[in-house]
């Protein structure tokens, strides 16, 4: 039974002591409206989960923060919106469970670009599935097409 | 038993001195909120001061009345309140009226199941964490009742004909309800996830001879995770699968075509392969993650209960059991017990996994996975000679891929998996006067699958799915380097051959139909005798 304490004893330590002040957050909005408009001077709320992003007075697109239940928790997930309604970048901003994890990488993320309220937005159609987080994927797939569904005519 | 006794005995002492320190410094706490009302009743000296103070109580109390009132307002489902103030955005996912909006959309999983309201009306009170409060219905009939709680479940159906090897291989009709399985998940902070999997097996358990039940209540998974950083999170130990192979870990019905899970799952890797144990996992960068795995070993000891004795060993007497690790049925029969401090070693177990899904391969996913004990031979074991058996040791590798070509419906599966045995010479099975389920010095399967997804169109207001499917395993579970004191003369039935064809309808990816026709082949001269027909429905949300 020693060999119990010895082997989780480090990463009992280590995990107290980097006890988490917020959860496993990958990017702030502050930090994810900057990379998605990188060029804007400032956000203009539409509502409490839209902002109008603007350089002086002219609008670049709409951003967009959502959150959808991957297996059984939120994934907190943001949408940026170009003028002509086309996703320009999703994002994931937190991530909770322990499985299905895959939905935050860029190779996958990045099928979401050019999509528009016209487009299917299916797992296994124009978006791909991830093995092992089937849940997680369909899930994200269809907050996209709710968030362009709802803004996607706002950002013109 | 001692070892239990003392455990209890210790666990017991320390839990009666906290209590004792909560309570002293719940006493300190409250004497010093006495004290300090005391000293503000006592303070104003003047009658002035003592009516300025009551009226100031009174407007205090006025507040109160009215942000109770504001609250309670709040709380009635019918009256609108203002959206979310844009500080606190990530307070709710879009208003029913909005989601309504999306054409065609199901959102099973969008956090709200209220009445949709009209078109641009603000939503209700948004809980103040969405990641700890997800409103997700217990198996969609009620609210969950505690705030974070989300209930999920898996589950198969199985029925159909069968040649049964023990009936002399006639066929029989069978129906079996497999396993029912809920998983609660409860977000105790935003980084320390309970997660769990309660599972009742083959229509449950009675004691009564009238309920004709003959199956199992388990406690298949229940862990604490500290999630710290996306790269290194903590799995407080408890009980989990071992990471080895794809469908030990994600092993619900829909992730696989067949009514039986693929065949290598079925004692090369005795899923479901679970553990008493301690892991580290995380992404180590895009499409690259791991975990690495402590636990408590596989043991070569496959009887009940009855034949273990309090000292935590094999029993001597009444003589003989039954090998956790044989020629036959491989690993099938060597997991390690999950409660009462009744494991018989004290050996740990090693298992480590990477899993990839390269950018530049759309599509493709992978994995590589091992797993080593350094001794699975229990305490006290023997051969029938009276022999005692040593030590020995066991490893497992596992690499498998599942390749959906994009932009086709085609996906390809493979998978090859190996058992390492280091002494097969103190193995059970090897000692145990049964010349037939023998091992060698490896046993090794490997699986290859094609399917091909059919879209069949709109169909009760989901989009179904169609994948027919191919599958071939081959098996090797006796091969060479026997040892032991047994005669050694297998009858060819460790060499099997698989082919399993199927077709599985999925009505949403959350549930699958499937029929699935196998044809089993070894080379014992009376043959397998365990061809089936089966048809299963199987669930996961």
């Amino acid at each position: 039974m020693t060999s119990w304490i010895r082997l989780t004893a480090p990463a009992a330590v280590v995990a107290s002591m980097a006890s988490p002040a917020g959860a496993v957050q990958y990017l702030s909005i502050a930090q994810a409206q900057k990379q998605a408009f990188p060029s804007a001077t400032s956000f203009a709320a539409i509502d409490g989960r839209a902002w109008k992003a603007q350089a002086g007075s002219q609008v670049l697109g709409v951003f967009v923060v959502d959150h959808v239940i991957g297996k059984h928790l939120y994934i907190d997930y943001a949408v940026a919106l170009d003028t002509g309604g086309r996703v320009q970048r999703v994002e994931i901003l937190q991530y909770r469970e322990s499985y299905g994890g895959e939905v935050k990488e860029n190779s996958w993320l990045s099928q979401f670009v050019g999509k528009t309220s016209g487009s299917a937005l299916k797992v296994d159609r124009d978006i791909r599935n991830i093995s092992g987080a089937t849940l997680s994927s369909n899930h994200v797939t269809e907050g996209v097409k709710r968030v362009l569904a709802a803004y996607g005519s706002r950002a013109r | 038993m001692s070892i239990r006794t003392g455990v209890c005995v210790g666990g017991t002492k320390r839990r009666r001195v906290f209590p004792a320190l909560i309570a002293a410094a719940s006493i300190l706490t409250a004497s010093n909120g006495t004290a300090g009302a005391a000293e503000d009743a006592s303070s104003p000296s003047g009658a002035q001061t003592s009516t300025e103070a009551l009226l100031q109580k009174l407007q205090a109390m006025e507040q109160r009345i009215k942000s109770l009132e504001g609250q309670l307002k709040k709380q009635q489902p019918a009256e609108p309140v203002p959206a979310a103030k844009p500080a606190a955005p990530r307070t709710g996912a879009l208003e029913p009226g909005v989601r309504a909006q999306a054409a065609g959309e199901t959102p099973g999983k969008t956090t709200s199941q209220a009445p949709a309201k009209a078109a641009g009306q603000a939503s209700p009170k948004a809980p103040a964490d969405p990641g700890m409060q997800p409103k997700k219905p217990i198996l969609g009939l009620l609210d969950s009742p505690v705030e974070g709680l989300a209930f999920g479940a898996y589950g198969e159906v199985k029925y159909g004909a069968f040649r049964n090897p023990d009936a002399g291989g006639k066929w029989q009709n069978g129906f079996d309800a497999h396993r029912l399985v809920l998983l609660p998940t409860y977000a105790i902070t935003p980084n320390i996830i309970f997660n769990a999997e309660i599972e009742l097996e083959h229509g449950g358990i009675a004691f009564d001879a009238d309920d004709k039940r003959h199956g199992s209540a388990e406690i298949e998974q229940m862990f604490v995770d500290f999630k710290i950083a996306d790269q290194f999170n903590w799995r407080a130990p408890g009980i989990d699968l071992v990471p080895i192979g794809f469908i030990n870990q994600r092993h619900e019905p829909t992730q696989f075509y067949s009514v039986n899970r693929p065949e290598i799952y079925n004692g090369l890797i005795p899923s479901t392969f679970m553990v008493p144990s301690s892991s580290i996992y995380g992404r180590l960068m895009d499409g690259l993650s791991y975990q690495v795995q402590i636990s408590t070993s596989i043991e070569d000891f496959g009887s009940g209960f009855d034949l273990r004795s309090d000292a935590n060993g094999v029993l001597l007497l009444p003589g003989g059991y039954a090998p956790g690790i044989t020629g036959l049925s491989a690993l099938h029969d060597s997991r390690p017990v999950v409660g009462d401090f009744r494991q018989l070693s004290n050996t740990m177990a090693y298992a480590g996994k990477l899993d990839f899904r390269p950018s530049f391969l759309p599509g493709f996913a992978g994995s590589v996975s091992g797993y080593f004990s350094p001794n699975v031979t229990p305490r006290g074991a023997f051969g029938d000679f009276g022999n005692t058996l040593g030590r020995a040791s066991l490893g497992i590798f596992d690499a498998e891929f599942r390749y959906r070509v994009p932009d086709t419906g085609l996906e390809l599966r493979g998978e090859y998996a190996q058992v390492f045995l280091g002494k097969p010479e103190n193995m059970r099975a090897n000692n145990d006067t049964d010349p037939t389920n023998n091992v060698g010095k490896t046993m090794y399967a490997a699986s290859g699958e094609i399917a091909y997804h059919f879209p069949l169109g709109t169909i009760l207001n989901s989009e179904w799915e169609a994948v027919p499917f191919y599958r071939y395993t081959y098996e090797n579970l006796q091969t060479s380097g026997f040892a032991g004191t047994d005669a050694n003369t297998p009858t060819g039935a460790g060499q099997l051959q698989f082919h399993t064809l199927g077709i599985a309808v999925f009505p949403s990816p959350k549930l699958v139909l499937k029929a699935t026709y196998q044809k089993v082949i070894n080379r014992d001269p009376a043959g397998a005798q365990s061809d089936s027909f089966l048809g299963g429905l199987g669930f996961f949300f």
